[in-house]
């Protein structure tokens, strides 16, 4: 992917311009004529040029537009350069200050803020970056260096080891997929992070300075310590992104472990520091290649960027725990709990997962993507099979079915593995990015699932695969490989939906609806599961019927062993979900009934409930598996019609004590599946322990739905109560109650995917 | 010159290199995408140009004399390029243009 901004450098017009000085000719006068004789709003336009282009024109000579403009009366050399010398002596206090202003640009950076308005306003950054140092000697202050060794040894050492931790963060990011300008701003100005140097030349340079520092006996003890920490973070920080995705091999977190360390240091003594303003001017902005508008200087507290800088590192700790593949679900849970914490991991962390999780069609450096799929499969829907266990190397005889299967299989994985391993990586993108992701591959999904198929079908003749005689008497086949590409569409399509909740989409008026779509999806969903699992126990009856060979079959049972329990896994998963969303969608159905519920849209807004289902609905339509439900039979279903509050108050105090035991059971069973002796599905070998910070975060996602469940159940009996005080309430004596949605973030808000709505009695007046 | 005429001199320019210079002293070197009856124009892919600064010539010029001490008429003519920028797409108002040169 480019990035969208890229600015694509013309070649150097001045060399050009110097060579072919053929004499540029003054059209001035035959130009202003030809344009008077134009009639008002008559335009002479390049055929291709749109006036939609003509709309992202910076206008010169405007001073909001315009980087470069300058004020009349403003003084040119003042306008463009800075009096600021940087040769200037500085205290030990404000090189300590400086160092803290940099580390907030700097991670406002890492924030998504340009460069241009963050690092690039800093006079020293500008003058060791430009003219473009081609040595470390050349990237300096100024041609004279300054005499004082804490500004030409300790603050330069900073500086070029933050320039060349930029370098690394801006060459990961840009390598993998983000958004330019919602997570991230790529752009460089045409200036060179000084990515031809070589890191060690940055170490060195901060053990010198570390060393300056220590033997300073006369400065204060306090400011000592304080540039000490900052050069150690600098010098560990580096490190640490110097490894990169070396980490797949080294499977240190040393270096990110030290900088937490010096991170406390900083913290404490950010006091001691004095900022020093001057040295960051907006006047850079008028030098720097750019096709935008001058902006203001981003300001971030040095709580906030020490904060980022924190989580970031802790991020990256505990990321490295789940760098062992134990099978195709842990490593899914693992990424998707580790990027839906809160807040979400930074576009680096994201961008340096992305090519952990997948790079050379390698899982995390070690299970190839074909391996992952067969295991994911293995899982699923195909324990022990031989359709995933022929090959073309062992059979060689094209007439044998073994090696037409295996053929087949190898279309399967050329087609499948990328749409698959998307569908992991995804969750790398920033929170809205996801959704609407998602919202797209699941219709390829679909595509995806008709092709599984027609290969099912070839498959099932080449195995000759029993049929299977259902309840109704008909006979039917397991169409393993579709059945699993319509599991990962119903993940999808239940994921929109509960994102749709996190993102607030949803107005109060559409929760009810929201939520009995998302139970139709879970049962639509569940009963899917039963059709996979009846298909594997009959696998596994035939199975123990032939069993001839004893040794093969230890490993045969861990395999379906392994298929139950993932399926009984999913199953608990989905009940909890689906219960919790009858509860809620019942509540809503009352609170809606009785006219109690906040409404988004006013009396006379154009909206309607069959224009706001449609556009719920719209990823959902050209799908056809699971079939649209029709707006008439959803505005009927998802309004309980003939049910009486009563029933309907039933319905969501069951439910609700359902989801409340199935979370239970969810939470108990823990985040991860263990592997079950020896020699199961998976090929990687075990070994060292499940990432403990990451189920954590699983842990305390379950539980919050819990408090969530729990809070519903407080709200349900509020309602109940106020209907057993006012049985037959109407216009004239509404319900006494007082219902508000919590929003995202708010105490209240026990789960961003649960919307609890509080209900309480209304005050007497 | 008529209408005609001037519609097809300035139809001819589109997709040409101009430079067109500005009250405030810079120049805009960039292709010609469209222009209407005030003269407002729009180039793409424009540069900026500015006159060096007095200390950028200061500067040039001490590096010119630490490389060689040659004869006063050397130092009197001091060669410093035109400090330039990369700026995208721009429209410049007709009132604000100077000078406009075909490349």
């Amino acid at each position: 992917m480019l990035p969208n901004n890229e600015v694509r450098l013309p070649p150097p017009r001045a060399a050009r311009a110097a060579q072919s000085a053929a004499v540029p000719c003054d059209i001035t006068t035959q130009f202003t004529e030809a344009a008077s004789k134009l009639k008002t709003g008559q335009l002479v336009k390049d055929e291709l040029f749109t006036l939609f282009e003509a709309v992202g024109a910076l206008e010169i000579m405007d001073s909001k537009m315009d980087s470069g403009y300058i004020a009349p009366g403003e003084n040119h050399v003042q306008a463009l350069e800075d009096d600021y010398d940087v040769r200037q002596p500085l205290t030990p206090k404000q090189v300590v200050g400086l160092m803290d202003q940099l580390l907030c640009h700097e991670m406002a950076w890492h924030m998504g803020h340009p460069l241009s308005q963050t690092l690039f306003t800093s006079i020293y950054l500008d003058k060791l970056l430009w003219p473009v140092p081609k040595t470390m000697e050349d990237a300096r202050f100024d041609r004279v260096p300054s005499e004082s060794p804490l500004i030409s040894l300790v603050l330069r050492a900073y500086c070029l080891a933050l320039v060349k931790a930029c370098d690394f963060v801006h060459a990961r990011i840009v390598t993998e997929y983000y958004y330019e300008e919602e997570d991230f701003v790529s752009q460089l100005y045409n200036r060179n992070l000084l990515s031809g140097l070589d890191p060690s030349h940055f170490f060195r340079l901060l053990d010198q300075a570390v060393e300056w520092v220590d033997s300073q006996e006369t400065m204060d003890q306090d400011l000592r310590d304080a540039l000490r920490c900052r050069l150690l973070l600098r010098h560990e920080f580096l490190s640490a992104l110097d490894e990169d995705l070396e980490v797949l091999d080294t499977r240190s977190t040393d270096n990110f472990v030290s900088c937490l360390s010096t991170l406390s240091g900083i913290t404490e003594t950010v006091a001691h520091g004095t900022p020093v303003p001057e040295a960051f001017s907006l006047k850079i902005q008028r030098r720097l290649a750019s096709t935008v508008p001058p902006r203001p200087i981003v300001h971030i507290s040095p709580e906030d960027a020490l904060a980022h800088l924190k989580r970031l590192c802790q991020d990256a700790i505990d990321m490295q725990q789940m760098l062992d593949y134990k099978g195709p679900s842990n490593f899914k849970t693992a990424i998707w709990s580790l990027l839906s914490r809160k807040p979400q991991p930074s576009v680096y962390i994201r961008c340096l997962l992305q090519a952990l999780i997948v790079s050379d069609m390698t899982i995390l450096g070690a299970v190839p993507v074909k391996q992952f799929l067969y295991d994911d499969l293995a899982e699923l829907v195909l324990p022990s099979s031989v359709l995933l266990q022929a090959n073309t190397d062992e059979v060689e005889l094209p007439s044998d079915p073994r090696f037409q299967i295996a053929q087949k299989m190898e279309g399967f994985v050329k087609r499948f593995s990328q749409p698959f391993v998307d569908t992991v990586r995804a969750a790398c993108l920033n929170r809205c990015r996801i959704r609407r992701t998602v919202c797209h591959t699941v219709v390829d999904w679909d595509n995806l699932q008709m092709e599984a198929e027609e290969l099912d079908l070839d498959l099932q003749r080449l195995s000759d695969e029993p049929p299977l005689q259902m309840k109704g008497g008909e006979t039917t086949f397991s169409f393993p490989l579709s059945s699993w590409a319509y599991n990962q569409k119903l993940i999808q399509i239940r994921r929109i939906i509960q994102m749709g909740f996190e993102l607030s989409i949803y107005a109060p008026e559409e929760l009810a609806g929201m939520y009995w779509y998302l139970s139709y999806i879970c049962s639509t969903h569940l009963g899917h599961l039963d059709r996979i699992r009846t298909f594997t126990v009959a696998a596994r009856k035939r199975d123990l019927i032939s069993a001839g060979d004893r040794s093969a079959d230890s490993q045969k049972s861990a395999a379906f062993h392994r298929s139950f329990r993932t399926l009984e896994r999913v199953t608990t998963q989905l009940i909890a979900v689906d219960a919790f969303a009858i509860a809620l969608h019942a509540l809503y159905v009352l609170l809606t009934r009785h006219e109690v519920l906040p409404c988004a849209a006013g009396a006379d807004a154009y909206s309607t409930d069959r224009l706001r289902y449609e556009l719920r609905m719209k990823p959902f339509i050209p799908i056809s598996l699971p079939e649209l439900v029709p707006f008439e039979e959803f505005q009927r279903e998802s309004a309980l019609e003939g049910d009486s509050d009563a029933i309907i108050l039933e319905r969501a105090s069951k439910a609700i004590t359902e989801a409340r035991k199935a979370w239970d059971v969810l939470l108990s069973q823990g985040a991860f599946l263990e592997e079950a002796g020896s020699g199961s599905g998976s090929g990687s070998a075990g070994g060292k322990e499940f990432p403990s910070a990451i189920e954590e975060d699983w842990k305390r996602d379950v539980k919050d739905a819990m408090r969530a469940c729990i809070g519903a159940s407080i709200s349900i009996e509020t309602v109940r109560k106020a209907l057993g005080n006012n049985p037959s309430p109407s216009a004239q004596q509404p319900l006494n109650l007082e219902v508000t949605i919590p929003e995202i973030g708010s105490k209240s808000r026990w789960h961003e995917w649960w919307v609890v709505p509080q209900v309480s009695e209304k005050k007497n007046q | 010159m008529e209408t005609g005429h001037a519609v097809q001199y300035l139809e001819g320019l589109l997709g040409r290199s101009l430079r067109v210079h500005t009250t405030d002293s810079r120049m805009f070197v960039g292709i010609f995408k469209c222009t209407d009856a005030e003269r407002n124009l729009i180039l793409a892919n424009s540069l900026e140009y500015r006159f060096p600064t007095p200390s950028a010539v200061e500067t040039a010029a001490k590096e010119l004399e630490s490389w060689d001490n040659a004869s006063e008429a050397a130092k009197a003519t001091v060669k410093v390029n035109m400090t330039s920028r990369l700026i995208g797409l721009i429209v410049i108002p007709g009132r604000h243009i100077t000078k406009i040169e075909l490349e």
